[in-house]
């Protein structure tokens, strides 16, 4: 297997991981968690993309950008699960799903 | 000012003022509002810069500014793009003053909105694919504060966590199919993607797939659509006409703008747009016929009225009919008003009715009922937009779907004029849910809650009077829009190198 290879499936294995873990799970902080795989699968694809196209600086940057930006959606993830366990006494998804319709 | 920096000061004034609005509100009492003052104080001024780059724009043609390797442009889809976030959002904090002002943390509600009217205009500015993805990760961010203000309310925080891991999802799948365009074309510039990209290549194609799934699930196309409903009717009432008038659109745009670099790859991206916009419309209509809450309603509306987007903009790209185009964002700016207007008046009515009794339960159309009594003004711009929406003349949306409609005929293709066929039928069953509305507010007994309900503010009758002077007169001189409308289309093809 060349380098190029491996980090492939590197990708695809943490976009795999990170969409099964979102489907399997009904824990809030869980659902953070598998989002956090779900990008550093998008993360590890920019550094590669940098490094195949020659520009090995361009990608690294950009995968700096996205860990900036990832952080505050996880942030702001973790803060409405706080409040869900506050309001509900659960971080269950189930207590949260009453809209419908 | 020179000719560089106007429109990069209508960018940087909201983002700026967003920490000093924060600061603002969070030194001096809650009560005093001093929060508010300023947030509207920066976009009236915001408005400078705003006039400066449009006359710019119209006398030179588009604006770069390049800071590093970031190059931000305004081209008229782009001012489009600000006339409509600035337009809305200033009448949304006008609007917010007496609907929010028993709220705790409005500070963080007008420094969180302004920021948010900021980002939606540096989005339409961006010219590289990681730009557009930074700014448009910064507008979910934005809006998922905002969906889940009403923080103490279970509802809200299920649409605020519904929304963030939906959306999140999106802009990972949108940042995996950036890796691809990079991997293949080795830039990340939108022109320079266009240039080089081949004709036939699988992983261009596969990128694309993944930004019309990622970015889909701003615009809320079927089936990506089901966080919408949710955040839009658990949102405060402002922050609903901006979701649904601004925030969609922008997502739209951005979907523009990463297909326009793959336009040579593969020809049917108007066919795409096409097909999902007919989902679209049917999806909304169906669903919103059978919505016994107000907002619900209005906010299912808003699928089927993308769905009227698409298909002008499906048109647009597959025959390359710059109409259709222009129609698609005519209606864009119509939606705005229109979808603004009515969440307005349903918010104050909402407002008067419950909210302002510390009572957080839905308005629904029976608590409408005889509301035209007490609430004359509310009640009339409720109607006016709701039969706006519905297609009816002489209001704006009969303009903009009348010129979607002759655009697809223009065509002359049996497929594309039995879509706007489908279309138009699927605005007349609109009118299906709308007309009860207007029934509801001016021939029925008043509710019990019209009866107990508050006296309206009346500050936050100006912004819907505004809004419903303005769809009336779009409606009758639709031209008033063309100045926006039309150099826009031209430049969305432009984009796509027609």
């Amino acid at each position: 297997m060349t380098t190029s290879e491996i980090v492939l499936v590197g990708v695809l294995a943490l976009l795999g991981a990170g969409l099964y873990g979102l489907l399997i799970t009904r824990n809030l902080i869980k659902v953070v968690i598998a989002l956090q795989i779900l990008v550093k699968g998008g993360l590890l694809a920019l550094v590669a993309a940098g490094e195949a196209s020659g520009q090995t600086n361009l990608g690294q940057s950009l995968a700096m950008t996205v860990i900036v930006a990832d952080t505050v959606v996880a942030v702001v993830g973790l803060a409405l699960a706080i409040q869900a366990r506050r309001l509900l006494g659960t971080l269950d998804l189930k207590a949260l799903s009453n809209l419908r319709g | 000012m020179n000719d560089l920096t106007a429109f990069t000061w209508m960018i940087l004034l909201p983002l700026l003022a967003a920490p000093v609005i924060y600061l603002s509100g969070r030194l001096t009492k809650e009560q005093a509002g001093v929060a508010r003052w300023v947030a509207l104080l920066a976009l009236v001024l915001t408005w400078i810069p705003f006039a400066l780059a449009a006359s710019d724009l119209s006398a030179d043609g588009p604006q770069t500014y390049t800071l590093g390797q970031v190059a931000l442009r305004l081209d008229d889809l782009g001012l489009l793009l600000a006339a409509l976030s600035l337009g809305l959002g200033t009448l949304v904090v006008l609007y917010s003053g007496p609907y929010m002002a028993a709220e705790s943390g409005q500070e963080k509600y007008y420094a969180t909105l302004v920021a948010n009217i900021g980002v939606v205009i540096g989005l339409g500015c961006a010219t590289d694919l990681f730009n557009l993805w930074v700014w448009f990760e910064a507008l979910a961010v934005s809006t998922y504060l905002l969906v889940a203000f009403y923080h103490e309310q279970p509802t809200s925080l299920e649409a605020g966590i519904k929304y963030l891991v939906q959306s999140a999802v999106g802009s990972a799948l949108v940042l995996l199919g950036i890796a691809l365009v990079l991997g293949q074309t080795g830039t990340l510039n939108l022109v320079e993607i266009r240039e080089a990209a081949g004709a036939d290549s699988a992983i261009l194609l596969a990128a694309g797939a993944l930004f019309t799934i990622g970015f889909g699930v701003k615009v809320a196309l079927v089936p990506m659509h089901t966080w919408l409903p949710d955040a839009h009717s658990q949102a405060p009432s402002g922050i609903s006409a901006m979701l649904s008038g601004v925030v969609i659109e922008a997502g739209l745009i951005a979907l523009l703008r990463a297909l326009s670099a793959l336009a040579r790859v593969e020809a049917s991206w108007g066919e795409l747009l096409m097909a999902f916009g007919a989902i679209n419309m049917l999806v909304g209509n169906l669903m919103a016929l059978r919505q016994t809450q107000v907002k619900r309603l209005l906010a299912y509306s808003s699928l089927s009225h993308i769905g009227y987007m698409l298909l002008g903009l499906g048109i647009a790209l597959y025959s390359k009919e710059l109409a259709g185009a222009q129609g698609s964002l005519f209606h864009m700016l119509n939606h705005g008003l229109m979808k603004g207007l009515a969440f307005l008046a349903a918010g104050g009515l909402l407002y008067a009715l419950h909210t302002s009794m510390g009572d957080h339960s839905p308005l629904t159309i029976g608590d409408l009922a005889g509301a035209a009594q007490r609430y004359p003004l509310a009640a009339l711009g409720l109607s006016i937009a709701v039969l706006g929406l519905g297609g009816l003349p002489p209001l704006a949306g009969f303009m903009s779907k009348w010129q979607i409609f002759v655009a697809g005929f223009e065509t002359r293709e049996g497929w594309i004029e039995a879509l706007v066929v489908f279309a138009a039928l699927n605005s007349v069953l609109s009118l299906g849910y709308y007309a009860p509305l207007v029934n509801a507010v001016y021939r029925q007994k008043p509710s019990e809650a019209v009866q107990k309900g508050q006296p309206m503010p009346a500050l936050m009758n100006v912004p819907v009077v505004l809004l419903a002077v303005a769809v009336v007169a779009v409606g009758v001189w639709p031209a008033l829009l063309r100045w926006l409308t039309g150099p826009a289309g031209e430049a969305l093809l432009a984009a796509f190198g027609f």
